[in-house]
């Protein structure tokens, strides 16, 4: 009892040395959401859609099963940390769809092979983590702009899946899908008091967990902030900013190749010829990863609001007749809105002297 | 052979149009301090908008003025962001990525009731050049228009003093403000000129090249026409070379496939074609990696300026 009165009073106390930078954050994580909502009202006002009905099925079917609702977080929730990580470390990896596609392409391979969930799921890590450091090399070593080689990998990655899927994984019984994940391999649901909820969540609630630990309270975690502040300072101190850079691209790689063999193994168990089942799941993520301030605990509540947002796009689709890119709309008006910390600051600041002039 | 030569040739100048574009305006906006990575997102709603214009007019050269005047509001949009609100330019140029593409889409699927693509438009014609019996040239009247902006943006840029001031802003903007040129203002138009060229190729696209909008249509080209600006060290004229380039590796990627089916007709070709396709993303990233050791980046890049 003590130590929890103990942790209420350090709680206040920070929270009133960080005062400001608390406000800005909720004000700045509010506004972005309400932007993102205004515009996304207009743009379907424009197309002829009522936006008040549509809203209002978003939000409700959004959230009303829980198991699809956390289900659909879990591979986004990994593609947030791998834009977080990196980002952390003062790289931007939009790579983390490609990152995906090849965790879950290459776990989908081992699974089959070998029946071992575990198995693949390492190897869907190990694959992403290889890409991440790929451009990371190419990034330090050659001097290429990381934006510019994830984009490329991308698609790369695409047309390689698309080309597996179609000449060699394809199901004979079902021409459109890849072989599925045996049976003995699938990973399931366990029972909790919200009803049965898919074990990858819990898998990736952790991933976030460990990440957490790792980014502010481990050597490697520190050097990676360092270097993201300031690759100067890492320097003095001692760090090598490239070797940052180098680690964290493997482990955001690793994190969006967990999301994708998570998916696979454990939730949708085969992938249709068209990649609909993962296309935008890795920019999807960043929006997730900014949203939730590349903090790992913040970026698991901002994959369910996501998560939210992608399921009501699709109840959208079917009830009103709206496409689910609104989803797409809301995510990037939202992404924009949250770059500019500056404007909230200035607004506050406004707002303090206007009241300063009052008295 | 020759017909081959004949018919890469003239086809490189076709695929190598919305790359020499937007790179050229993706260089004066950097050259003058931001990054625009949202070029992407310009070309989808930028092809969109010409082909609704001209599905409803009739008229592609409407829909290649629609294309810029979207281009030319994504450049307003991202010079606010970039420039006056000091955001981060990255994360802007993404979120526009995302959003452009949601709109697109949205309006596809509400037009036209189609998921992949919509119904084809008038095109601008291509201009042909007969060399003998059955042997044709055909080029873009863009392609010409593309290396003309490219020309005139390199002198602009090196040889005239408000191109000097443009660049002074983007490597050392305290010095360019203690000159006199209002740097704010300078780095808006920049990318508001970038925005209006990239409109412009994405406009292209579809009125002037494909015909038709389809989902994927742009399918990571606004990030090739970025690499071609790293590949030309930020100097337009090397971006034509550049888009030629890049623009070839698109085309051999349509090309080879055709050739190797009339050789080997009993190769199964739809599926491999899928391999095919990769060929300008790795051809990109090869071509980038190895030559961009030498490349000077502007040294005030990305980074928001901030008056005293």
């Amino acid at each position: 009892m003590m130590s929890l009165a103990h942790f209420l009073m350090k709680f206040r106390e920070r929270i009133r040395a960080r005062y400001e930078e608390y406000l800005v954050i909720t004000i700045e994580t509010l506004a972005s959401a309400i932007i993102g909502f205004s515009i996304g009202a207009l743009v379907l006002y424009i197309l002829g859609f009522n936006p008040a009905k549509i809203y209002f099925i978003l939000f409700s079917k959004g959230l009303s099963n829980p198991n699809y609702l956390l289900s659909k977080s879990t591979p986004i929730m990994l593609t947030g940390l791998a834009f977080a990580i990196p980002m952390l470390a003062g790289v931007f990896n939009i790579g983390g769809e490609g990152q995906l596609y090849i965790g879950a392409l290459i776990s989908l391979i081992v699974v089959t092979s070998t029946h071992n969930p575990a198995l693949g799921i390492l190897a869907g890590m190990v694959a992403g983590a290889a890409l991440g450091t790929f451009k990371a090399v190419l990034k330090v070593y050659r001097g290429v702009n990381e934006v510019i080689a994830a984009i490329m990998l991308n698609w790369v990655m695409y047309f390689l899946i698309l080309y597996l899927l179609t000449e060699k994984l394809y199901n004979p019984q079902i021409p459109h899908e890849s072989i599925p994940v045996p049976e003995d391999a699938r990973l399931g649901k366990i029972p909790t008091p919200i009803g049965d909820i898919r074990l990858i969540f819990f898998i990736a609630v952790i991933a976030s967990l460990i990440i957490y630990y790792i980014l502010y309270y481990t050597n490697i975690g520190y050097m990676l902030r360092v270097a993201g502040l300031s690759p100067k300072t890492a320097k003095y101190a001692g760090f090598n900013p490239n070797l940052a850079i180098i680690y964290s691209m493997a482990l955001g790689g690793a994190m969006a190749g967990l999301g994708g063999s998570l998916l696979l193994i454990g939730y949708v168990y085969s992938i249709d010829t068209t990649m609909s089942t993962l296309f935008g799941l890795g920019f999807t993520g960043i929006g997730v990863a900014l949203l939730g301030r590349n903090n790992p605990i913040g970026i698991i509540f901002s994959a369910i609001f996501f998560s939210m947002l992608i399921i009501g796009g699709e109840m959208i689709e079917l009830l009103a007749g709206a496409p689910p890119e609104l989803a797409d709309v809301l995510t990037g008006v939202i992404v924009i809105a949250l770059a500019l910390p500056y404007m909230y600051r200035m607004l506050i600041s406004y707002m303090r002297i206007r009241r300063l002039i009052k008295k | 052979m020759i017909e081959d030569i004949i018919s890469l040739t003239s086809s490189t100048l076709i695929y190598m149009v919305p790359l020499v574009l937007a790179g050229v305006g993706e260089i004066i906006t950097e050259r003058s301090g931001v990054v625009n990575i949202g070029l992407e997102g310009i070309f989808v709603l930028s092809s969109f908008t010409a082909t609704i214009v001209t599905f409803i007019t009739g008229n592609p050269y409407l829909g290649l003025f629609s294309g810029t005047i979207i281009g030319l509001l994504a450049g307003v949009l991202h010079g606010v962001v970039s420039v006056y609100l000091r955001g981060n330019q990255i994360i802007a140029g993404v979120g526009f990525n995302t959003l452009a593409y949601g709109i697109s889409i949205m309006g596809l699927v509400t037009i036209w009731k189609q998921h992949g693509a919509s119904p084809s438009v008038s095109k601008i014609p291509m201009v042909s050049l007969k060399i003998r019996e059955g042997l044709t040239f055909t080029i873009s009247p863009l392609s010409i228009a593309a290396i003309l902006i490219a020309i005139g943006t390199w002198y602009w840029l090196f040889k005239t003093t408000s191109g000097l001031k443009l660049r002074a802003c983007g490597e050392d903007p305290k010095s360019a403000e203690a000159m006199g040129v209002n740097v704010f203002r300078t780095r808006f138009y920049a990318t508001v000129v970038g925005g209006i060229l990239t409109g412009l190729g994405g406009a292209y696209l579809t009125v002037g090249w494909i015909g038709q909008f389809t989902r994927h249509i742009s399918a990571g080209r606004g990030f090739i026409a970025l690499a071609n600006v790293a590949f030309s060290n930020w100097n337009p004229l090397m971006a034509i070379v550049g888009g030629m380039i890049f623009g070839f590796f698109d085309v051999l990627s349509i090309y080879l496939p055709i050739k190797i089916q009339l050789i080997y007709p009993e190769v199964k070709i739809t599926t491999l074609a899928y391999l095919f396709k990769t060929i300008p993303y790795i051809g990109t990233l090869a071509v980038v990696s190895l030559i961009i050791g030498r490349a000077r980046v502007p040294r005030a890049l990305g980074k928001p300026y901030i008056k005293e």
